[in-house]
């Protein structure tokens, strides 16, 4: 089973939150580092791929690569436990990691294609040495559309996380409703373009316009609460939750 | 259930679902934010797109009976199950408004609520200093109609 299908099958609810504590049961081989190793990858896998797709790469190479840095780089150089949280951001110290590891793939194989003529070169400081996005350059890509794919697809697995986290609360307290309300008029209208209105949905729930709207609310609110705490729990310092919207908005939105 | 969740992570570099997912982002961080007119202001905007805020929708007197119920039901709800105490209050005030605009405006009750209960209620809109004069000129207008009705 490649590890994107592993990853596809994990669906502990309880594995579903990056943080800092959880990076560091990850990291300190503990009973639970496996599992919390585990709901670190199922957030990072996604993420991770899609960086890579978008430097140019094909899909069977952007997966091989991407088993190849969670193999290299989060288990075997054990990048968790060199998380130094004075670096704040999971989201930072990810990105950086992929992209220096595709800048040492791109090193290892432009060394090895060199060698049998020329012998050892130094490492050209225009290319490895600087860690630049070699693979795009050489693939034609604009150079900030990795970057925007990497955050796009990680904004869009922490909006799935909460999600799942609202339906589950909403639905313990008897909620079903504005779940169901929550799922069509928010999920359903943002990433599929349609929504039905409270004609249709309000009769099918046995309930007036009036209060699908009201719960609508509730549970964007909830939802909205829900979406901000995993965001603070990827952070040191929940102060700095507002710029870390702004960057994400700014990377997302960008042309 | 789960699988129902629509996947927004389907064309990640795609300039749509990448402004989906800032769009979603963004009023989640504001609505994590929000004082208590934002609530009010929501639901005025579901039933009414376009509104500029709820005292507008009910005092303006474009809004038809039809969304004016919508609008009370709305904010009976909310009046229970506001965020904050200042949220619920304000939408136990809109509620009445409602009221009195279906009267107003439309010569119609939107409401089984006892008369007595009503005056009260209409009483309290047209002297409340944090209403907008003109929500506070409708309590007054309704509560005129229903000493008339009741006489």
């Amino acid at each position: 089973m490649g590890v994107g299908l592993a990853m596809a099958k994990l669906s502990n609810p309880s594995m579903t939150q990056t943080n800092w504590d959880l990076i560091r049961d990850a990291a300190s081989g503990s009973a639970t580092a496996r599992s919390s190793l585990d709901a670190v990858m199922k957030r990072a896998w996604p993420a991770v791929y899609a960086y890579i797709r978008a430097t140019g790469r094909r899909s069977d190479e952007a997966t091989e690569l991407t088993q190849a840095f969670i193999c290299d780089v989060l288990l075997a150089r054990r990048l968790l436990e060199k998380a130094d949280q004075a670096r704040g951001r999971f989201r930072t110290l990810l990105i950086g990691a992929v992209r220096n590891y595709l800048a040492d793939v791109h090193r290892r194989r432009t060394a090895q294609a060199r060698a049998p003529r020329a012998g050892i070169l130094p490492i050209d400081a225009s290319d490895g040495g600087s860690g630049a996005l070699v693979g795009e350059a050489a693939s034609g890509q604009d150079s900030t559309s990795p970057e925007r794919a990497f955050n796009a697809r990680y904004v869009a697995g922490m909006i799935r996380s909460a999600s799942e986290r609202l339906q589950r609360e909403l639905e313990a307290d008897g909620e079903s409703d504005s779940w169901e309300i929550f799922r069509l008029r928010v999920l359903q209208m943002s990433f599929q373009g349609v929504a039905p209105g409270y004609d249709e949905i309000a009769p099918r729930l046995g309930l007036e316009r009036g209060q699908c709207a009201a719960k609508l609310l509730m549970a964007k609110r909830r939802f909205a609460a829900i979406l901000m705490d995993e965001l603070r729990a990827t952070m040191l310092d929940p102060a700095e939750l507002r710029s870390e919207v702004a960057d994400l908005l700014a990377l997302l939105t960008e042309g | 259930m789960m699988d129902e969740i629509p996947d927004p992570s389907q064309d990640p570099s795609g300039s749509h679902a990448a402004q989906s997912l800032g769009n979603t982002l963004r009023w989640a961080f504001e609505l994590d934010e929000s004082p208590a007119i934002a609530g009010a202001t929501f639901l005025t905007r579901e039933i009414i797109p376009g509104a500029r805020d709820p005292f507008d929708a009910i005092a303006g007197g474009t809004a038809t009976l039809r969304q004016l119920e919508d609008l009370k039901n709305a904010y009976k709800l909310l009046r229970t199950t506001g965020a904050t105490a200042p949220e619920r209050s304000l939408a136990a005030r809109l509620y009445a408004a409602t009221i009195a605009a279906g009267i107003v405006r439309h010569g119609a009750m939107i409401t089984r609520q006892a008369p007595a209960a009503l005056a009260r209620a209409f009483e309290e809109l047209s002297a409340d200093p944090e209403m907008p004069e003109r929500v506070r000129d409708l309590g007054s207008l309704a509560a005129d109609a229903l000493g008339r009705m009741k006489s």
